[in-house]
Parts: structure tokens; C-alpha cells; sequence
């Protein structure tokens, strides 16, 4: 497997790149490429050649997190002020507009059928499910207190909730806090199951094998990439080779390799079988802050594409194969 | 039976005397020859017999009486007997001479000689066989010049006269004209064909000598014919047997040489070659006894002399250096010219060495230089000597002239890269790499040390991967591949137990499946250096299974508990890291690395007290040596200092005294400490010389700046702070950033704040919000950040206003900012129920709804810069309508203006009053507090509930001033931006909390140094020993206090109301700082 650079655009915006999703392909169109900055904006990419198709404005902060419907004609945009904005892809038209004080938005992302919206809860230490007909919110998966830490410990009490996965079956959520412990939940019953240990600095990423759903990959500021088998707590394998926080993680679509992105503004490419990372690209000249693969579907798409963000405003597409 | 007749006088009778059976007693035999009046001839072959018979005082006495004035008379004309019997008499005591060994005898030997010889020569002035004797006489004494004369009289007279040419060619041979001196053996053996052997040897001796060691051979081959106990010509053939240097040979030489040690065992020669030959296989018994034996024996110079070094080379390799000093120096006392035997001088030197007297074995070594000016062995040794003696550029230009010498000495390409390594990291890996190549050239193996030598430098100068390869190369085959090398990670799935860091099942397992671990002794220390290097180049995983690795077999290695520590630190697995440290410390409770780590990690857990002594205990067990340790309570002492706030000024003042005090200390141990350097400025900056300050964190900066194992962030942002401190905000500002990029990866929020703060102060608000913005999303769970970042739209927005002119668009974006403000700050509130942030509701009320209040006017603002953009607009299409009605407008706005002023200076005089009335209140209020901290505290607590009235007072007045006039806002939202101001600056205040987490991690640091250097220094001189240990540390923003307090102050004595909040908010801010630092 490798990757191949396509494209790069510098300046795609105007500030920090901050998040990257792929609206899935529809009837009418092939996927877009949603990127989310600092610049307040959102902006749609027409791939291969990523032309500028719009820039969605009505944030008043920078957008933190971006993500797409798993039908791909809707898409979620939300900044530091803790406002979620749904959007049409296709037409900017404004959805709806979430909010849930006192909890704010960190990571957001559609399960799998696209019924549910999951969103991170940040310091609420909880992760919030909004129904995506109605776009009313639905549930509220709470960490439940951790047992026994040292009283002075304020803020170890509260888990700060970074970073949501859904299990590609749709019935589990994982959620990844500043602490470095990912939580579980069983989301049809609305229960926590059990935390995931091994890290103890921030899980700002999380992702899910699209093939096994018990297999979670976590990024975390430790530098290193975290393989758990999530139903049976056991952390089965680790990846070290970024030289600082990794900041985002994301599963190919045939589930044989993950990117990750650090703040050593690389992004890595790593064989699953071999645990072993193969290939560093180095184009970027800061932070990568996302990492995202094209999901299947649509015409002539055998080929993988992988698109990477970064704080230095540049937008980089690689061939993957 | 050979026996003489002595004619019985006057008669025809004669006595006949049997040669074999002569009587004890010479008397007898000298009766009879007195008696008989026997010729003199008789008396010569008598006492010629007796010496045969080895009867020496015989032979003497015959001689002497047969010398006699009597016998003179008598044999008057007899003159040929009595001249020899004079010259047999000579003879004998010249070789009596000869062979004394003590000088005074030897002496009285040869004035024996001489006189027996001038009386033949008085006798006969013209007999050649006296001056033969004469001529050996002189041989014997060495005087080779008066000796030749001797014999060139005889040889004048008589140029065949064998025993003269014979005396002659040794002559020659003396003074080393062997071509000479072999013509004349010649020439006599021609006159003399059967001369005896010895004629034979001389020949040999001169071959040899001239180098035709094949005729030289048949000579003593010839010499061993005619007397097969020929004891130097056996010696001779063994010598040259043993010069073959061929195990045949040697063995062939060795049974000759036996051979002539066994006709006679007193030959000097043949026992020092024996004692070589058992110095070789080791006999050392054997060595001395032979060699003492030689010593006993001869008084040969130059043969003593190797007897001496044979002793001593013997005491030498039995390690007895006193012992082998001695004879050496015996050795080297027998020798006129280094040139003769130059060996002992070696020997000397090198026991010298050993000795430690370098000085004595620089002039040594150096006699051996002259000698042989190309001897790289002497070379390598001399360089040796000068290095000890710290002339370490000489030892230099000695070692490469070793290894221009000889290109190919891996062992000197070696040497030269140790030297180098202290001065020039490059050529000594240069070296080091020639030194491999040689060593693989020649065939050999490669040695360890070296190939971790060249590992280390290619380590330190960031050659990563080089690096890499080399120790792989060093560790060659092992169980650790199964570790590393990608295809066989498979087999063994090593990943599972990185996390437990303390797992050892791996391992168990590993023998359980009858794999042998096994790591030998010598690749320890690679084995260590490799995980350092893995960890460097970010595979921690890997580095802490070889770490376990180390552990498993070698539980005892305390660099390898302390790594993993640090590993389990990075990784932010504080209780671990501990855990570890502590098992580091059953090792070695006393290690001061290990005592220094724990201290470092008790800071992170926020345990003051127990780091302290901790730390104060690794300086105990180094006996204050140890820099780190002193650093590091120097540190303590510095946060204790900016920790305790202004609350005690005493007590800060003693503790940055202490802690000047400790870095002084360092700095005086080692004037280029940096850390130490950086510390001292620090303190300097506390006290407010920035200018002193700034020059040393100018220096340490480029100091700093070179080696991949010093980094020091601090010292950048430190300097950033003095320029801040200063005002030169732009200067700061691309500090940071540069800080942020080189060290950070642009990931450390808390230098963004700095960050953020100088754009504040620079008042570039724009850059203020966004580099907040990217701090909140660096550090989400900061909540101070968003309350910075709103009170910075807050003033955005204040400022925008407050400009004389501005556009719509500006206004536009004033009422976006504020509303983004209201909204951070009612979230800020709503999380504040939530979670025990630090933030008062009420503070951040006050601000929501000072926010909304400005949001109102900010409206108006909007209408009035629309309208005049529309006005504008109209001005275009009827410019000169405009510039009328902008005439009027100005005009209505001066007495607006003027009106508006009189009413603010009424409405201060108003205001002025009431917060009298206040303060009075406060005052009375405080009075009754203790100025105790803890009764402070709950003052400040319960003063939250006296502030809040307070507050509800003053915000009942602002609802008041909100009805009066909109121009009046200006001015009470200055106040209120001092306010918040201090707000910030209190908030700023709980960095130095949070930035002493940020010193903490420094042991990481400084064990990735130490620990490196520590496997260094286990190589003897590999690495260059930077003592310096890693340190970091940060100075405090609490220096920029300064200016704000003052700043502060006419705040105070504008309205007590506002002090009351002040303390309020600080108190508020104190607990968030502790949150702060706990979170951390």
C-alpha cells in the first residue's frame, strides 16, 4: 500500500485548517471534500482537482469539526462557540441549529445509517445523540464518575469528552477524553460499558475498523496510535513514530491500513498486518489537524483518496492504493 | 702417556715426569727444575700442563719462579724461553683482567700484564709474540686503536704472522669494518690452515655480521666439525636457527641452544637467548634463573643489558611493575647508546606508565623515537603520555602522525578518535570509521566499543538512521532482533506488553518456547543505546522492550529503569514513571539520578514537600556535586518564591535569594552550565534587570543552539518575556512563535497564551483572539483561555468604540465580537455550575451583562456609522449639500462635546464621593480580618458574600448610569476595562503555576542526556561527558506583573468597590490555578 500526492492547494483558507470530512457521493454529484478552518468558514471541494465549489460562512469562531451524512447530501459544521450548524451540502441552506449548553462540541459524527448524529461533549464529560429527522436530541451518554481518584484531583472527576466513534454495526460509541481514557457505550440501550486504558494525555481522535467492529484505533497527544479490541478492554497493539501529538486518525476504507496525522506535520500511513508504519509524507509545513478517507461508492472509485489539513491553510489529496 | 724428561745434570739421566700425574705440590716440580738446571722450555710446557689441568696457582708459581731476577741471571742468553714465559705470564693476567668484573682488580690485572710484557720486551724489543700480547693486552683493556698499532708492528715485520692477523681481524671487527676484518681470518687461515676453530668463528662472526648468513652458517657448520663443543659457534647457529623466526627453525635453535648450555652452562649469550625463548612460552621461573645466571657471568655490556631486560620484561608481564621498573632500569644503565639496545627504554616507559610517572616515560619513549622516528607503537605511546598529561593537541599530532605512518593501524585510527572526541565530534567520527574499515579490511572483527562509539557520535550529530544501523551492526545476532526487525515481529507479539512496562512474561514466555535469551555482557550497553535512540527517533515501544530486555537479564541497571521511567513519563503515566524510579532505587537508594528523577515527579504530583527533600537528598548522596540536584532545589526555591504571589514578599525575597544562591553555585562548579546561567537571569529578571537579564539569555540561547541533547525552549520564551516586559512587543511576539515552532511543534497552549498576551498588551486584538482561539483548541478543557479570549472581543469591541471614527463595517464586526463575548461568557457561566472552574457566576455575570450593555450601545453605534455611511453615500451625489451639512454637524458635535464633558466631570465628582463612602465601609471591614492567609481566605469567601452586595449595588448603579446618557458609557467601561484587565493579569498570575509543570518534565530531558552519557562514560571516553544536565526552566510572567500593578493602582484609588472585587477575583483565580496545575 502507498500513497501517492495528487493535489495541494496553499491558502485553501485563510486561517488553520482545523477539520476535513468527505460528503459520500449522490445520485446527482461524485463525493465533495468539506474543510473546516479557523477563518470561520466552511468550504466544499470538488475532487480531483479540488476547485472551490462554495464557502459556507455563519460561524463566528473557528470551526472545530466537520461532518458529512453517510448519504451524503447533509453535513454538520460546528466552531468553538459551540454551535452545530446542519447544512445542506449542495445547496448552503441552513438545517438546523444546535445547541445543547451547558454542553459544547468538540468531534462530530453521523452513524453509520445516518439516524443519529453523535457529538463530544467536551467538559460536560458526556456525548450528546441528536436525531437527524427530527434534529432533537435524543440521548445523553454520560461517563459516569471514576471511582477513587485523589481528592485534589479536580478535574480528573470529570472526563473532558474530545473525540466520538461509532462501531460500524452502529451499536457502539466510543468516546475519547482529555484524559486519555476512551469510553464505551452501548448506544440501542443508551449504557455505559466499560473505559479503555492505556493512554494518559488527550484522545482527540478515534476510528473504528470499518470491518471489525470490535477493533478501535485511538490517536492520542502520547504520540502514539493505540489498537483496542473495545468489547474485550484489552489494548492489543501500539504504533510510536510520531514525534509529537498525534492529532487524527483514519481507517481505509478496505480496512488494511490507517493515516494519522501529528503535530509533527507529517501524515503516516500504517500497515495493519505489519503494525509498522510505511510510508511519511511530509508536505505539509505545520500541524496536520485531519486526515480523511474517500468512502466507497459512486462511479469509478475503485481508487482511494486520502485527504490531509493542516494549520499551515494548505488542503493535500493523496492517491492511496 | 705424554710425559717430558728432565735431563739430570752432568749425567746422561734424565727424570721423567708424567704429565698426568704432576704433584700436587709445584714445589716439588720446581725443586727438581732448580736442582737440574732444566732448560727453560720444560718449565713452560710444566706449567702450561698445569693450566691445562686447570692448576691455575701451579702454573703461577712455575712462572713466576721461571720469571725471576735468579733465573735471569742464570739463562742470561736463553732469551726466546724467558720472553715466553714473560708473555705466557702477561697473557694469563690479561685474561685474568679480562674477565674481573670488579674494576679495581681488573685494573691491577692489567698492570700486571703490562709490566710481564714490557720485561719481554726488554728482553727483546723486536719479538713478535710480545707484541702479539701486547696487541690482546690492549684488546682486552679496549683500547682498539693501540691495540691494531700493536699488531700492525708484528704484521710489518712478519705480514703471515697468524696469531698478530688474528688480533688484528678483531681489531677490525671491534671497530666494525667486517669486510676487514674477515680478509684477515682469511688471510691467516691461508698462512694457517689448521688453525683452530676459533679462526673458523671469527670468519662466521664477520659473515654473519655482513649479512651472508648462508657462508656465515657453513662457517660455524665448519667450526662444529673441527670441535663439536664449540660453545659460541652452537650459540651462533642457534641464533640464526631461532632468527628464522619459523617454528622449525626456533626448535632446531632452541635444541642447539640447549646443547651449548649444556657443554657450558655459563655462556651469557646462550642464557639470555634460553630465558627469550622461556619468556615467549611463559616460563617465568626458568627466565629469571637463566638470567641470573648471565648476569652472574659475563660483564658484557650490552649482554648484561639484555640479561637486565629479559628480568625485567619477565617481572613485567607478571604485572610486578616495581619490580620490572628496576631492571629496566638496570637494563638501560648498561647501555652507552639508546641505539645499541633500544627495547629497555620501551619497557621502562611503559612501566613508567603504568607507574603514572609520565614525564619520566615522555623522555623514554621519546629516546625510542629518535631511534626509530616511524615506530607507531612509540608514537601511539607518546600520544598516550601527552594526553595524560593534558597536552592534548600534542597527543594529537603524535597519534596522526601513527596513522600516517601506518594507514593501516586500525588500533591508531581508534586512539585518534578518542582523542578527537572531546574536541572535534567529526574527525573523531572520521576517524572512528577508518579505524571500522581497517578492521574489516584486515579481516577482524569490528569491536564493539568502537562500533558503539561511531553510534553515538552519529546519535549526536542526528545521523539517526546511521545510527541506527551501526548498533544493529554492533549488536550483530541476537534474541533482540526478534525485537526490532520487522520480520519477525509477527512471531513475537511485543506490542501487547509495551504498556506494562514492568512485564517480563515476554520474556518468559520467549524461554518457556526454548528461545535462549541471552545477552552478553559487552552489548549491554549498545543494547541500551539503541533504545535511546529508538526513543529518539519516537519508537518507544521498541525501546522499552529493550530496556525490559536489559532488565530481564541484568536487574541491577539503573539507566534502564530510569529510561522506561521517563518513557512511562512522556506518556504522562505519572504513578508508573514513580513506580519505576522506585525500583531504580532499590538498586541504589543513594542514585542521584534516579533521586532526582523521583523529585521531578513528586513536583508533578504537586507533592512540595516530599520533592524537596527528595531532591535535597540527591544532592546529599553527590555531596552537592551533582549540578542537576542543586539545579533542581534551585529551581524549588525560584516557584516557591513566585508561588507564594505577593502575598509575603518576605518570604519571597528569602527564597529567590536561596535560589540565586544555588544557581550561583552550579555556575561556580561549571561556569558553562546553562540551565544554571539561564536560572541566575531569571532571578535577575525577578528582580527587575532586564538588562542584565536579557544579555545572559542572549547567551545561553546561542549556546544552546548545536547539539541534538540540549534543548532549551526556556530560555526563548524567558527572553520573549523580557522583551515583553520591556515593551518591544513585536520582538517578543516573533520570539514566541519561533519558540513555539522549533520546540513545540506549535503545540504548547500556554505559549500561546504568552502569545496572545502580547498582542493583547500590543493591542492587536484581532491576532489576540485568534491565537486564543487556536490555544482553546490546543487545550479545550482550558477554560481560562475562553474567558481570556472573551475578555479580548470584550475589548475589541470597547476599543473599537471608543475611536473617534469607524466605518460600519468596523462597528459590524464590534457587535459580532461582543455577542460572541456574551455567549463565551454565558457558557463559561453554565460550565461553572458544572464544574469548580475558579470562575465566580457572578464575575462572569457582571461581564455578560456588561457585554449586553455595550451590545445595546454598540447598536446605536451601528445606526449612527450607517447613517453616516448613507450620508456619505448622499455626499457623493451632492458633494457640496454635504460639505455644508458636515459644517453644521461639526459644529453641533463640538457642543455636544463640550456639554458632554461637563456632565462627566460632574458625574465623577458624584461618583468619586459615593466610592468614599464605600471604601470606608471596606475599610472598617478589613480591620476586623487578621492578615493571617488561611483567615484571609474564608475573609475573601465570606467577602464573596459582602462583595456581592457590593456588586448588586454596583450593578443597580450601572442600571442607573445605563438610563443616563450613552456618552457616559465610555468612560465607565474604561473602569471597567481596568478591570478586566487586572482580571487577566490575576488570571496570567496562575502561570507560573502551570509553568512549573512545565519544568517538571524536564528529568525526562535530562535522563535521555544522562542516560545516554552514562553508557558513555561505562565505554571509557566515548561520548563527550556534557556534564551539563538538561534543565528547563521558565521565567515566571509574574515580572510582568510589575508594571500592570502599578497600572492597577490608580485603579484602587478610584473606587474601593472595585479593590474589594480585585481581591475577590484573585482569591477566585488562586483556586482555578491550583485546578490548573492539577489538571496538568
Amino acid at each position: 500500500m502507498k500513497l501517492g500526492g495528487i493535489k495541494s492547494v496553499e491558502n485553501a483558507h485563510d486561517d488553520s485548517v482545523w477539520a476535513v470530512t468527505w460528503a459520500p457521493a449522490t445520485a446527482t454529484r461524485p463525493p465533495l471534500l468539506l474543510t473546516g478552518s479557523l477563518d470561520e468558514t466552511v468550504r466544499v471541494w470538488k475532487s480531483d482537482e479540488l476547485i472551490l465549489e462554495r464557502t459556507n460562512t455563519g460561524h463566528c469562531l473557528g470551526v472545530a469539526s466537520v461532518a458529512a451524512h453517510p448519504l451524503g447530501s447533509i453535513a454538520a459544521s460546528s466552531s468553538l462557540d459551540s454551535f452545530i450548524r446542519v447544512f445542506d451540502v449542495d445547496s448552503n441552506a441552513t438545517i438546523a441549529t444546535l445547541e445543547a449548553p451547558p454542553s459544547e462540541v468538540w468531534q462530530m459524527r453521523f452513524d453509520p445509517k445516518g439516524s443519529i448524529l453523535a457529538v463530544a461533549g467536551g467538559g460536560s464529560a458526556s456525548v450528546n445523540l441528536w436525531d437527524t429527522s427530527t434534529w432533537e436530541l435524543i440521548a445523553t451518554l454520560s461517563i459516569p464518575r471514576v471511582e477513587g481518584p485523589k481528592p485534589t484531583d479536580k478535574s480528573g472527576s470529570k472526563k473532558f469528552v474530545l473525540s466520538v466513534a461509532w462501531s460500524p454495526d452502529g451499536k457502539r460509541l466510543a468516546c475519547g477524553s482529555m484524559d486519555g481514557t476512551i469510553s464505551v457505550f452501548d448506544v440501542p440501550r443508551a449504557k455505559f460499558l466499560h473505559h479503555l486504558e492505556g493512554h494518559f494525555m488527550p484522545v482527540r481522535s478515534l476510528v473504528y475498523s470499518p470491518y471489525d467492529p470490535r477493533l478501535l484505533f485511538s490517536a492520542s497527544d502520547d504520540g502514539n496510535v493505540h489498537m483496542y479490541d473495545a468489547e474485550g478492554k484489552a489494548l492489543v497493539g501500539t504504533m510510536s513514530g510520531h514525534a509529537s501529538w498525534v492529532l487524527c486518525v483514519d481507517v481505509s476504507p478496505d480496512g488494511a491500513s490507517i493515516a494519522t496525522g501529528s503535530s509533527d506535520r507529517t501524515v503516516r500511513l500504517w500497515d495493519l498486518t505489519m503494525r509498522a508504519s510505511v510510508q511519511t509524507m511530509s508536505n505539509h509545513t505545520d500541524q496536520v489537524w485531519g486526515v480523511a478517507f474517500r468512502p466507497p461508492g459512486g462511479n469509478d472509485l475503485r481508487t482511494g483518496r486520502l485527504a490531509s489539513v493542516s494549520d499551515d491553510k494548505s488542503i493535500s489529496l493523496y492517491d492511496y492504493s | 702417556m705424554a710425559s717430558v724428561y728432565i735431563p739430570v745434570q752432568n749425567s746422561e739421566e734424565e727424570v721423567r715426569v708424567n704429565l698426568d700425574q704432576l704433584p700436587r705440590d709445584a714445589s716439588d716440580i720446581l725443586d727438581i727444575l732448580k736442582a737440574e738446571q732444566a732448560p727453560l722450555d720444560l718449565w713452560l710446557i710444566i706449567a702450561r700442563e698445569y693450566f691445562k689441568q686447570g692448576k691455575v696457582d701451579q702454573f703461577r708459581q712455575i712462572l713466576e719462579e721461571g720469571s725471576s731476577p735468579e733465573i735471569d741471571d742464570y739463562y742470561a742468553d736463553i732469551r726466546y724461553e724467558r720472553i715466553a714465559i714473560l708473555n705466557a705470564l702477561g697473557a694469563y693476567y690479561s685474561y685474568l683482567g679480562k674477565i674481573e668484573t670488579k674494576q679495581r682488580e681488573k685494573e691491577e690485572h692489567f698492570i700486571l700484564a703490562t709490566q710481564y710484557y714490557n720485561k719481554a720486551s726488554r728482553i727483546d724489543m723486536h719479538e713478535p709474540s710480545t707484541w702479539v700480547g701486547k696487541g690482546q693486552l690492549l684488546l682486552a683493556k679496549g683500547e682498539v686503536e693501540q691495540a691494531s698499532a700493536a699488531f700492525k708492528i708484528v704484521l710489518d715485520g712478519d705480514r703471515d704472522n697468524v696469531p698478530a692477523l688474528l688480533g688484528q681481524a678483531c681489531v677490525e671487527f671491534n671497530r666494525g669494518r667486517y669486510s676487514d676484518s674477515l680478509e684477515l681470518y682469511k688471510r691467516a687461515l691461508q698462512v694457517y690452515p689448521n688453525c683452530p676453530a676459533a679462526v673458523r668463528l671469527g670468519i662466521g662472526l664477520c659473515r654473519y655480521k655482513l649479512g651472508q648468513f648462508e657462508k656465515a652458517r657453513q662457517a660455524f657448520e665448519r667450526v662444529l666439525q673441527l670441535d663439536p663443543e664449540n660453545v659460541e659457534a652452537l650459540v651462533a647457529l642457534a641464533i640464526m636457527d631461532l632468527r628464522t623466526n619459523e617454528a622449525v627453525g626456533i626448535r632446531k635453535g632452541m635444541v642447539k641452544m640447549q646443547r651449548a648450555f649444556e657443554i657450558y652452562p655459563y655462556c651469557a649469550m646462550a642464557l639470555n637467548y634460553l630465558a627469550n625463548h622461556f619468556f615467549f612460552t611463559g616460563q617465568h621461573f626458568l627466565v629469571e634463573q637463566l638470567t641470573e645466571t648471565a648476569l652472574a657471568v659475563t660483564n658484557h655490556g650490552p649482554t648484561k643489558s639484555h640479561s637486565y631486560y629479559n628480568l625485567a620484561r619477565s617481572y613485567h608481564s607478571k604485572g610486578d611493575y616495581d619490580k620490572a621498573g628496576v631492571y629496566y632500569m638496570a637494563s638501560v644503565k648498561e647501555i652507552s647508546k639508546p641505539h645499541e639496545f633500544v627495547f629497555p627504554y620501551y619497557g621502562l616507559g611503559q612501566v613508567q606508565i603504568k607507574l603514572g610517572d609520565f614525564r619520566s616515560a615522555l623522555s623514554n619513549f621519546e629516546k625510542v623515537l629518535e631511534v626509530y622516528p616511524d615506530n607507531c607503537e612509540t608514537l601511539k605511546a607518546l600520544a598516550y603520555i601527552y594526553v595524560q598529561l593534558g597536552q592534548t593537541d600534542k597527543g594529537q599530532e603524535f597519534i596522526r602522525k601513527a596513522t600516517k605512518i601506518d594507514p593501516r593501524d586500525a588500533q591508531a585510527f581508534l586512539e585518534l578518535g578518542e582523542l578527537l572526541i572531546l574536541s572535534d565530534t567529526g574527525a573523531a567520527l572520521d576517524a572512528f570509521k577508518t579505524a571500522r574499515t581497517l578492521f574489516k579490511k584486515g579481516g577482524e572483527e569490528v569491536p564493539i566499543e568502537l562500533l558503539n562509539n561511531i553510534g553515538v557520535l552519529q546519535f549526536e550529530r542526528g545521523e539517526f538512521e546511521l545510527a541506527k544501523q551501526t548498533f544493529k551492526e554492533a549488536l550483530g545476532d541476537g534474541i533482540w532482533l526478534s525485537f526490532f526487525s520487522e520480520t519477525n515481529k509477527s512471531s513475537i507479539d511485543a506490542a501487547t506488553s509495551t504498556l506494562q512496562f514492568k512485564d517480563m512474561q515476554l520474556f518468559h514466555d520467549l524461554e518457556s518456547n526454548g528461545h535462549h535469551i541471552d545477552v552478553p555482557w559487552d552489548k549491554v550497553t549498545v543494547l541500551f543505546n539503541l533504545g535511546r535512540l529508538l526513543e529518539q527517533l519516537n519508537e518507544s515501544g521498541t525501546a522499552s522492550i529493550l530496556y525490559r530486555l536489559i532488565l530481564f537479564k541484568y536487574p541491577d541497571y539503573i539507566d534502564a529503569y530510569l529510561r522506561l521511567a521517563a518513557i512511562a513519563k512522556a506518556r504522562n503515566n505519572i504513578l508508573l514513571s514513580i513506580e519505576l524510579v522506585n525500583d531504580a532505587l532499590k538498586v541504589n537508594d543513594k542514585c542521584p539520578n534516579a533521586l532526582s528523577m523521583l523529585g521531578e515527579l513528586e513536583l508533578k504530583n504537586d507533592d512540595w514537600v516530599k520533592a524537596k527533600e527528595t531532591l535535597r537528598a540527591a544532592s546529599d548522596a553527590t555531596d552537592g556535586k551533582d549540578s542537576y540536584a542543586t539545579l533542581s532545589l534551585g529551581n524549588w526555591n525560584y516557584f516557591a518564591a513566585v508561588r507564594n504571589e505577593k502575598r509575603n514578599p518576605k518570604l519571597e525575597a528569602t527564597h529567590l535569594e536561596k535560589a540565586k544562591e544555588l544557581y550561583t553555585r552550579v555556575l561556580i562548579q561549571h561556569s558553562a552550565n546553562l540551565y544554571a546561567a539561564n536560572g541566575a537571569a531569571v532571578v535577575f529578571a525577578e528582580k527587575g534587570h532586564f538588562d542584565v537579564s536579557k544579555d545572559i539569555f542572549t547567551q545561553v540561547q546561542e549556546a544552546a543552539s548545536g547539539s541534538v541533547f540540549v534543548q532549551m525552549p526556556d530560555v526563548w520564551i524567558n527572553l520573549a518575556h523580557v522583551y515583553f516586559a520591556q515593551g518591544n512587543f513585536t520582538l517578543a511576539v516573533k520570539m514566541y512563535q519561533n519558540c513555539l515552532r522549533k520546540f513545540y511543534h506549535n503545540t504548547d497552549s500556554q505559549v500561546l497564551l504568552y502569545l496572545a498576551r502580547t498582542h493583547y498588551e500590543a493591542e492587536q486584538w484581532q491576532d489576540c483572539i485568534k491565537t486564543l482561539q487556536r490555544a482553546i483548541h490546543l487545550a479545550p478543557s482550558n477554560y481560562t483561555l475562553r474567558f481570556d479570549a472573551g475578555v479580548a472581543m470584550q475589548k475589541f469591541s470597547a476599543s473599537t468604540l471608543q475611536k473617534a471614527k469607524r466605518t460600519a463595517d468596523e462597528v459590524r464586526a464590534t457587535v459580532a465580537g461582543l455577542q460572541n463575548a456574551v455567549r463565551i461568557f454565558s457558557q463559561l457561566s453554565a460550565a461553572s455550575n458544572l464544574h469548580i472552574h475558579g470562575f465566580d457566576e457572578k464575575k462572569i455575570d457582571t461581564h455578560v451583562g456588561y457585554c449586553t450593555h455595550l451590545l445595546s450601545a454598540a447598536k446605536v453605534h451601528l445606526e449612527a456609522a450607517e447613517r453616516e455611511e448613507q450620508q456619505i453615500r448622499e455626499r457623493h451625489e451632492l458633494a457640496r449639500q454635504v460639505a455644508l451639512a458636515e459644517d453644521a454637524r461639526r459644529k453641533a458635535e463640538e457642543q455636544r462635546k463640550f456639554q458632554m464633558e461637563r456632565r462627566k466631570q460632574e458625574d465623577e465628582i458624584k461618583q468619586v464621593q459615593q466610592q468614599e463612602e464605600h471604601f470606608k465601609r471596606v475599610k472598617e471591614q478589613w480591620k476586623s480580618s487578621t492578615h493571617s492567609k488561611r483567615r484571609e481566605r474564608s475573609d475573601d469567601e465570606d467577602g464573596g458574600g459582602a462583595g456581592e452586595k457590593k456588586r448588586r449595588k454596583g450593578g443597580k448603579k450601572r442600571k442607573k448610569d445605563k438610563h443616563s446618557k450613552s456618552r457616559n458609557d465610555t468612560e465607565e467601561m474604561e473602569a471597567d476595562m481596568m478591570d478586566e484587565q487586572e482580571m487577566e493579569d490575576d488570571a496570567d498570575m496562575n502561570e507560573p503555576q502551570t509553568q512549573m509543570n512545565d519544568v517538571e518534565e524536564n528529568p525526562h530531558g535530562l535522563l535521555a542526556a544522562a542516560g545516554l552519557e552514562d553508557s558513555d562514560a561505562e565505554d571509557e571516553p566515548v561520548g563527550p561527558s556534557s556534564t551539563i544536565s538538561r534543565r528547563r526552566q521558565a521565567l515566571s510572567e509574574s515580572d510582568d506583573d510589575e508594571p500592570i500593578m502599578r497600572q492597577s493602582s490608580p485603579v484602587r484609588e478610584y473606587s474601593a468597590d472595585m479593590q474589594e472585587s480585585d481581591g475577590e477575583i484573585r482569591d477566585e483565580d488562586k483556586t482555578h490555578g491550583d485546578e490548573a496545575s492539577d489538571e496538568e
